[in-house]
């Protein structure tokens, strides 16, 4: 068993010592080991308040397309934080990803919506339903205790799989709560202390660009993942952490060490399926209000092809690593919507085209697909992988 | 390199940064560009110059429906330099900026902020996920789309402009003209298999209000758009003694369900809405179901082999321009920009070549598409369809794999009668 | 009466076809413990070459050259890439193919173009039985004789062969079947390639009229997907279990799509697997984990 190979089922060997988040070494991608004492600590705030100034600024100078982008790679980046932690560090498989996002969404969908069309909605605020939607699929998440209790492995995997295919056909089945999937159901974005995040004729200017709605869900999604990025942290380094850890890497010795196999996995479940709900809540922001079940279960944004999206996030970016599910998402939200936007340009290039034609979609397609394959075959641990060699040569150089 | 030195670096870069970004958005200099000096006499805003007029085409030119996102965009293109070769319209040239979204919702929204600071409208929108991932953007913008789709149900909003009927009406029509054959009768059991989504629903609606007119019973069978097997859904039918079988499905199913009644011996007519045929069926198995005469559809344009002068004239230099397969898409999407471009023509006319401007020019438009559409199109009425003809059609072995059942187009008192959704 | 024996041959004949897809399936999963998402792509490969060639070199000819290059793609597939990443975890060779999934579905779609959907069914296309008022149909008789002779000859060879014990010794202790001395690249490869090669044949029976419906070729990729549960209700590490739980998958679908309907099967077919898997948490025949501390 090779030292950089990351554990992800019980059986899977001896606990490995290289943990990417494990309680010394930060996990952060931006900041890199930090030698003791106060100067590190100093490097490390100032390299935060560098990004925390890029975010703030990047809505005033980035167009609207690639705002979009940018606010769907944050959702899929806080989607992706909790599925590493439910992978990475309680070592169980989950290809349940994108049915606890639409958990999420409706749950948000039904607590702040008016009522109107014959949708049920309890017309909550929206703030409060924000957190109830994401306490709602925490429950749901720590419901499916019976059975990922029994179950490991891939067996888990395939299984968690069936509630990807429940909540297709329950979403179908119940159009009051989930929208028709011919047009869906429209919900409010968020209001906060009187600020609307969906505002589209905006009074707000930063330097002379109006703050509409595209800008808004930038600074919304990037403090929510900023705060979804700091809880995970808080999680995995503190007493949690540790148990989860204790039951990936041998079920019988936490027991006997005292921890509650069946309580961490279904803690790691509840929380790993809040951030799904919370990532669910962002995707209907970011459809502007749209909430649509989807008319296949193997396309479209709650599918089965989405909850393995997930779960490929969270292996490129190195299974357990919170800063390398970001980078995940950046790769697999991202990059299939970044390409076309680049390659189709003002659109004319396109014109003549054939059946057969390498259309911008086909090459964006083709260059996602290797670029997965080139990730695992030259850095199998992911970026956070090629972060911890990066570190190490910088260190020792 | 010591981090005391790094860290003072940093916070000076992170500094000099701001300050050097503050300087230069160019977000801010396009933000003010309101309205347009208004050159001819002519307001513009968004997408208009005093040379072209830019209209978008977001479609689907590699995922499921690349078939018909191809053809229509073909037609668009043909239809531009058609325009283009007379002087194009209001003393601009009519450029189309394509852009493929490959049936993905999530890619068709950043793909839609990046093009509309540059197009008047959209001349095709495809795909029912994403023009429900679209509709209030677009209305936000008061940017006219025509949608590759037909359901009546989207005519809730003057932006969206429907060129040719619903898929309900087409059913009314559909089921109206077995009637007056006598292949079915009232109080009959008929059996309806609709794809769950917008465009079976809208067909279905059609279905079950002739049905109720005519004390018919509707046996529903939905399934959903990735299906390809229906078997089952035939076997049930069977059961259930249906005397005619409606589809309004994806070609890939309609071949399944007319192959399996075939083989599973029920004898009974089919009648299928428009998207439910594309001629690539007749290379595949179903043939002999597909032409034995059991199976009808409608359209809302001539088929590719019509011997009309428009038609002939159209498909010469269809087949010497592109190679793939001709369908109904590249007729339909000429009549789209025979749309778009009586609009403008209204809209010129008037002076007001903005986005609101389209969109008043739109309700004063008829247009006359020279015997492509069944009758003239008119949009007038907003929530209604903007003709409730069809051309009644059955597989043969021609180009484009339809031929007209009768030369003349179809229009049922039922269809005329038939009250949509958001009609006013 | 009649309907019932309908459904049931309906069913038994997809499930052949299942069975054949999920012991191809797990073959490649007892032998490298990776989960090959691009089993659909092996069939989706070997059916368009198949198509390719038929014109030129006549039905039988190209369908053993379809299923030979699914197996020989396979084959490369393990030796060329997933050999190489050798410091990877199993998890992530199961995304690394993924990776290869999406570049073979991308490329063949962009291939296919605006033509008609391939259909790979010719010599049996036409066939029809009448069995007690039902209809059963050229491509599910063979499909289902096909498999039983398959399957069958695959178990002959997997008990009594050398490549079965290699390989059944391996999948017990990788370790120590390397100190006896067999080599373990040839062991995976080899499996791959069965692997490979099982999904070439299954497709011959997919890109038919009475399974796929009208999309041919286009719907193997979706459809091959049902050999997931099919495979993981039987035990990943069994191929019996492979064959029993296509078959069940099968059967729940057809049945449920006859008598609850058709959107209900996709999740019925899910539900029994769930139920499965909670009685007995490595499937029907699976081998049951071990624990040491």
């Amino acid at each position: 068993m090779s030292e950089t190979t990351t554990p992800l089922t019980p059986e899977a060997g001896a606990p490995s010592a290289e943990l990417p988040a494990a309680p010394q070494p930060p996990g952060s991608g931006a900041t890199a080991a930090a030698p003791r004492g106060g100067r590190g600590a100093l490097v490390r705030w100032a390299l935060w308040l560098l990004l925390a100034v890029v975010m703030f600024l990047a809505p005033v100078y980035l167009p609207g397309q690639y705002l979009t982008v940018g606010t769907w790679v944050m959702t899929g980046a806080v989607g992706a934080m909790g599925l590493t932690m439910l992978v990475g560090q309680a070592g169980q498989l989950s290809l349940a990803h994108s049915f606890f996002l639409l958990v999420g969404g409706v749950s948000y969908a039904v607590l702040s919506g008016d009522g109107s069309d014959g949708f049920i909605g309890l017309h909550l605020p929206t703030f409060v339903a924000l957190v109830l939607a994401v306490a709602i699929t925490a429950l749901v998440g720590a419901a499916f205790a019976p059975v990922s209790g029994r179950l490991s492995g891939i067996y888990l995997g395939v299984a968690s799989l069936s509630l990807v295919f429940l909540g297709w056909y329950l979403a179908r089945s119940l159009p009051s709560l989930a929208g028709t999937t011919s047009s869906g159901r429209y919900v409010e974005d968020l209001h906060l202390f009187g600020f609307y995040f969906g505002e589209k004729s905006p009074s707000l200017y930063v330097l002379d660009v109006p703050i509409g709605q595209n800008e808004r869900l930038w600074w919304l999604f990037a403090t929510l993942t900023a705060i979804a990025y700091a809880v995970a942290r808080g999680a995995v380094r503190g007493r949690i952490g540790r148990a989860w850890r204790a039951v990936r890497d041998n079920e019988a010795a936490a027991t006997v060490m005292g921890v509650s196999v069946v309580r961490q996995k279904a803690i790691a479940f509840a929380v790993s399926s809040s951030y799904a709900g919370l990532a669910g809540v962002m995707v209907v922001w970011w459809y502007d209000g749209l909430l649509k079940p989807d008319e296949a279960v193997d396309s479209g944004t709650y599918s089965t092809s989405v909850a393995i999206a997930y779960l490929a996030m969270v292996v490129i970016g190195g299974v357990g690593s919170l800063g390398g599910a970001i980078l995940g998402s950046a790769i697999v939200f991202g990059m299939p919507l970044i390409l076309p936007l680049l390659t189709q340009g003002d659109g004319s290039g396109i014109n003549a085209v054939s059946g057969t034609d390498f259309s911008p979609v086909v090459i964006t397609n083709l260059i996602y697909g290797a670029l997965i394959v080139l990730i695992i075959v030259f850095e199998p641990g992911g970026f956070a992988g090629l972060g911890r060699k990066l570190t190490a040569r910088l260190r020792r150089g | 390199m010591g981090s005391s030195k790094i860290a003072r670096t940093l916070a000076v870069s992170t500094v000099v940064l701001s300050v050097a970004l503050a300087g230069c958005s160019t977000k801010a200099s396009t933000s003010n560009s309101g309205g347009a000096p208004a050159a001819g006499g002519v307001k513009t805003d968004v997408g208009v110059t005093d040379k072209d007029i830019t209209l978008g085409n977001l479609t689907d030119l590699s995922g499921v429906f690349k078939t018909l996102g191809l053809g229509i965009t073909q037609g668009t293109q043909m239809w531009a330099e058609d325009v283009n070769a007379k002087g194009g319209i209001c003393g601009r040239q009519i450029k189309i900026t394509s852009q493929d979204h490959g049936y993905s919702a999530e890619k068709a929204v950043p793909l839609y902020a990046q093009s509309k600071g540059s197009v008047l409208g959209y001349v095709q929108l495809l795909g029912s996920p994403i023009l429900a991932a679209l509709k209030k953007p677009l209305t936000d913008d008061k940017v006219a789309v025509v949608p590759s789709s037909w359901a009546s149900t989207n005519l809730d909003v003057p932006e969206v402009v429907m060129v040719g009927t619903t898929y309900d009406v087409e059913m009314v029509d559909g089921l109206s003209y077995l009637l007056s054959k006598g292949k079915i009768k009232e109080g009959d059991t008929l059996g309806h298999i609709y794809v769950d989504s917008e465009y079976g629903k809208n067909g279905l609606k059609g279905s079950m209000s002739f049905a109720d007119a005519h004390k018919m019973k509707i046996v529903q069978s939905a399934i959903t758009s990735t299906d390809s097997d229906l078997t089952s859904a035939i076997t049930q039918l069977k059961g259930a003694g249906v005397k005619a079988i409606l589809l309004t499905t994806t070609p890939a199913q309609t071949a399944s369900a007319v192959g399996q009644a075939a083989a599973q011996g029920l004898d009974v007519p089919v009648f299928g809405n428009n998207p439910t045929f594309t001629p690539q069926l007749l290379q595949t198995p179903a043939k002999a179901a597909l032409t034995s005469g059991n199976f009808i559809t409608v359209a809302g344009i001539q088929p590719f082999s019509s011997d009309a002068p428009v038609v002939k004239d159209i498909a010469t230099r269809y087949k010497a321009k592109y190679k793939d397969t001709p369908t109904f898409g590249p007729l339909v999407g000429y009549t789209f920009g025979q749309t778009w471009g009586a609009i403008l023509k209204t809209a010129c006319d008037a002076g007001d070549l903005t986005r609101q401007g389209i969109l008043d020019a739109r309700a004063k438009t008829t247009v006359d598409t020279g015997g492509l559409a069944p009758s003239v199109l008119d949009f007038t009425n907003l929530g209604a369809p903007s003709t409730r003809a069809v051309w009644l059609l059955k597989p043969a072995e021609v180009e484009g794999g339809l031929s007209l059942v009768q030369p003349e187009p179809y229009t049922s008192d039922e269809a005329k009668a038939y009250k949509t959704p958001f009609q006013k | 009466m009649s309907i019932l024996v309908q459904v049931l041959l309906n069913g038994t004949g997809r499930g052949a076809i299942y069975a054949l897809l999920a012991l191809g399936f797990v073959i490649i999963y007892k032998a490298t413990e990776v989960v090959n998402f691009a089993h659909g792509s092996l069939a989706l490969f070997g059916g368009y070459l198949t198509y390719a060639l038929k014109s030129q070199v006549g039905w039988y000819l190209a369908a053993l050259l379809g299923v030979l290059s699914a197996a020989l793609l396979a084959f490369l597939l393990e030796r060329l890439i997933l050999s190489r990443a050798k410091l990877a975890s199993q998890d992530s060779l199961a995304i690394l193919t993924i990776g290869v999934d999406i570049i073979i579905l991308t490329e063949i779609s962009r291939r296919l173009g605006t033509e008609a959907a391939p259909f790979l069914g010719d010599p049996y296309q036409g066939i029809r039985l009448s069995i007690l008022g039902a209809t059963v149909e050229g491509p599910q008789i063979v499909a289902l004789i096909s498999a039983i002779v398959l399957i069958g000859a695959f178990f002959v060879v997997f008990r009594y062969s050398s490549w079965g014990l290699a390989m059944r010794a391996q999948s017990e202790n990788k370790e120590a079947a390397a100190l006896m001395g067999i080599r373990s690249s040839r062991v995976t490869s080899s499996a791959w390639a069965v692997g490979g090669a099982l999904a070439g044949i299954a497709v011959l029976f997919i890109a038919t009229l009475p399974i796929a419906g009208g999309a041919g070729l286009t719907a193997a990729h979706t459809i091959a997907f049902a050999a997931f549960p099919a495979a993981i209700l039987g035990g990943l590490t069994s191929p019996g279990g492979a064959v029993v739980g296509g078959l069940t998958v099968g059967l729940v679908e057809a049945f449920s799509q006859q008598y609850i309907n058709q959107d209900f099967a996709k999740v019925a077919v899910y539900l029994v697997m769930l139920i499965v898997l909670v009685a007995r948490p490595s499937g029907l025949f699976g081998r049951v984990e071990q624990q040491r501390v």
